[in-house]
């Protein structure tokens, strides 16, 4: 309990006239890691922010800080800081004055401000930048100055709301391993709001992915990214061949016409589940040695892969990423390994999908 | 810009003489030894004497400065907290409202808000004379510094002020902090506004004035009444001169910070 930092009790938010936009949401979150909600957008994780951060309180359901009770205690006696999304840096005061705001509040001594101010501006790469204004600054280093804004005042929890999604591509990707080196560097607990899944894949130690107002899977994002639990979540993230299928027995699955080895188990027999393929995982290979045979439809050229679109004999797409050319309109053959196949049951809860994981032991924990 | 076709510019200059001429053909006269507006017998400067040797006039001068000031101050801070709260009016019918309500004051005329204050101050007996008319300027500066204030506060982000609460400011924080210092240049521009309606405010001063106090613009009025005296024009002379150099120094003023925002301080 003692690693606990952030918990939430069936927490629910309604505003006015609309639908819930968080239902009934649990959940606790460590000290010291990165977490990730993704979702796409008005699904609701800008708001857990929000209510983290005490924007809002909760129409139902309790927040909790540090094992206390939070909903009635304003944003500015919270022991969390915020990087927005627009970086909110104030424009009438410069960049040290913008970083220095906190801790001129707390009144602290002219002596410890400058001190820390400096530190923290060297954190981010931004020495010598004190005395620029904010207008004079990159979209980049506004972003590095919203950063230093927060941990200058050495908050125990930063909440990120979709902090770079006003960045170049390149700079993106830069400033997600900064991002990530100055967590583990500083040791605070990150929580990162996104809709971008590979940011979230790069960088979290574990990930929330929602939809509408819930919380569908959380994981770290290897579990995420191998094991999803529904459509969404698999559709969501990364790319996916998820077609509809039929459990025959333990270890066996059928779909597209055909019967295939797999590494599930503990499913009824003859239940409908969906299956899932990603595209990285089909190889492309001779008719007779594929274990199934396609038409090639299209092909893209996507730098690291080609992005070959196929259709089976029953008219299910599959996607396929291979280094290798194929010919359009040939009849090719895909081969892939039995742990390819992940395997989702409809309508699963987290709890026991997680079980049924389990469940597989050892043998899918190689996966 | 496009460059001004000739007609255009004979134009423009033509409108502007229009404008201009009458308040030239009075300043020309100002220095006319001759006594009249209709012939000029040479240049003297006796009817600035005049002015300034005036006491009554120079108090009145003084009052007109002090009353101009005062309201002007009042209804910038009274006005700046309207205009905060107007902005943060949650129900936006009632926002709307209370907008509507500011705005109607701005285009009432000037005569119906003297007669009505004159009402006001009868009725609950205040007595005519510098506190009528301060609490008369402050009322018709309000809405115009609330109008002059309210684009700014409409464009500030309302993430400021969640980041301003989010690094520990209180409300007085994030209003002494945060709001006053980036709607500043809206501040600045109601004040100078509202100073020189006050300055040359006329019809709601004649009407709440009384035991003997008296603004500039009363006081011309009833000389120019009394007979024409070239020390009004040499008085209006002064005046024009003052407002131009008010006008003048504010637009540098605005030119400095516009710079300081586009190319930042050194």
């Amino acid at each position: 309990m003692d690693t606990s930092i952030i918990r939430f009790e069936n927490v629910s938010q309604i505003y006015d006239g609309a639908g819930p936009v968080l239902n009934d949401v649990s959940f606790e979150l460590e000290k010291g890691k990165f977490y990730t909600l993704l979702g796409p957008s008005g699904c609701g994780k800008t708001t857990i922010l929000r209510l983290i951060a005490g924007f809002i309180t909760p129409t139902k359901g309790d927040v909790y800080i540090e094992g206390k009770k939070v909903n009635n205690i304003p944003a500015n006696e919270r022991q969390v800081n915020t990087v927005f999304q627009d970086y909110a840096l104030f424009p009438h005061l410069n960049v040290f004055e913008n970083v220095a705001f906190g801790l001129r509040i707390k009144k602290l001594k002219k002596a410890e401000v400058e001190r820390r101010v400096k530190e923290a501006l060297e954190f981010v790469n931004l020495k010598g930048y004190e005395n620029r204004e904010i207008s004079e600054m990159s979209g980049g280093q506004r972003q590095r100055v919203a950063i230093a804004r927060a941990i200058v005042n050495d908050p125990e929890v930063i909440l990120l709301d979709e902090p770079l999604s006003a960045l170049d591509l390149k700079l993106r990707t830069e400033m997600q391993y900064e991002l990530r080196e100055l967590q583990q560097r500083l040791g605070k607990t990150f929580i990162f709001v996104t809709h971008d899944q590979e940011e979230a894949l790069a960088m979290s130690d574990e990930i929330f992915v929602m939809k509408a107002g819930e919380i569908q899977q959380s994981g770290t994002p290897m579990d995420i990214y191998d094991e999803p639990i529904n459509r969404f979540v698999a559709d969501f993230i990364g790319e996916s061949n998820i077609v509809a299928g039929e459990m025959i027995e333990d270890y066996r699955v059928r779909f597209a016409n055909k019967e295939f080895e797999c590494v599930d188990q503990g499913l009824n027999p003859n239940e409908q589940v969906e299956i899932v393929i990603r595209p990285e995982d089909l190889e492309i290979t001779s008719v007779s040695q594929g274990k199934m045979a396609v038409t090639v439809d299209t092909q893209l050229f996507r730098g690291v892969h080609f992005e070959i679109s196929t259709i089976d004999e029953v008219g299910n797409e599959w996607l396929v990423h291979s280094t290798k050319k194929a010919e359009v309109g040939s009849l090719i053959g895909l081969d892939f390994d039995p742990e390819a196949i992940h395997v989702m049951r409809l309508n699963e809860s987290e709890e026991a999908f997680d079980a049924r994981l389990e469940s597989y032991g050892a043998e899918a924990d190689e996966k | 810009m496009e460059k001004l076709s000739k007609k255009a510019k004979v134009y423009l200059a033509l409108v502007f003489f229009i404008l201009y001429a009458p308040i030239f053909y009075l300043i020309f006269y100002s220095f006319n030894s001759g006594g009249t507006m209709s012939n000029f017998d040479g240049f003297t400067m006796e009817h600035y004497a005049a002015v300034f040797n005036d006491t009554r006039l120079l108090i009145i001068l003084m009052n007109t400065v002090i009353i101009a000031l005062l309201s002007s101050l009042i209804s910038t801070a009274i006005g700046v907290l309207g205009a905060i709260g107007i902005v943060f009016l949650r129900n936006r019918k009632m926002r709307n409202a209370v907008l509507s309500l500011n705005n109607i004051l701005i285009v009432s005329p000037d005569v119906i808000i003297g007669a009505s204050f004159l009402i006001l101050f009868t009725m609950i007996g205040v007595k005519l004379g510098f506190a009528s008319v301060l609490i008369s300027h402050i009322a018709f500066s309000i809405p115009i510094v609330v109008i002059m204030v309210l684009p700014k506060l409409q464009e500030m982000s309302s993430t400021l002020i969640d980041a301003a609460a989010d690094l520990g400011a209180t409300k007085r924080d994030i209003l002494t902090r945060v709001i006053i210092p980036y709607i500043k240049p809206g501040i600045f521009a109601g004040f100078f506004l509202a100073l020189t309606y006050s300055l040359d405010d006329f019809a709601v001063t004649f009407f709440v004035t009384g035991n003997g106090f008296s603004t500039l613009s009363v006081e011309i009025y009833s000389m120019a009444r009394a007979g024409i005296t070239l020390t009004i024009n040499a008085l209006s002379a002064l005046i024009f001169v003052i407002t131009l150099g008010l006008v003048v120094g504010y637009y540098f003023f605005n030119q400095r910070a516009r710079n300081s925002i586009g190319t930042g301080g050194h």
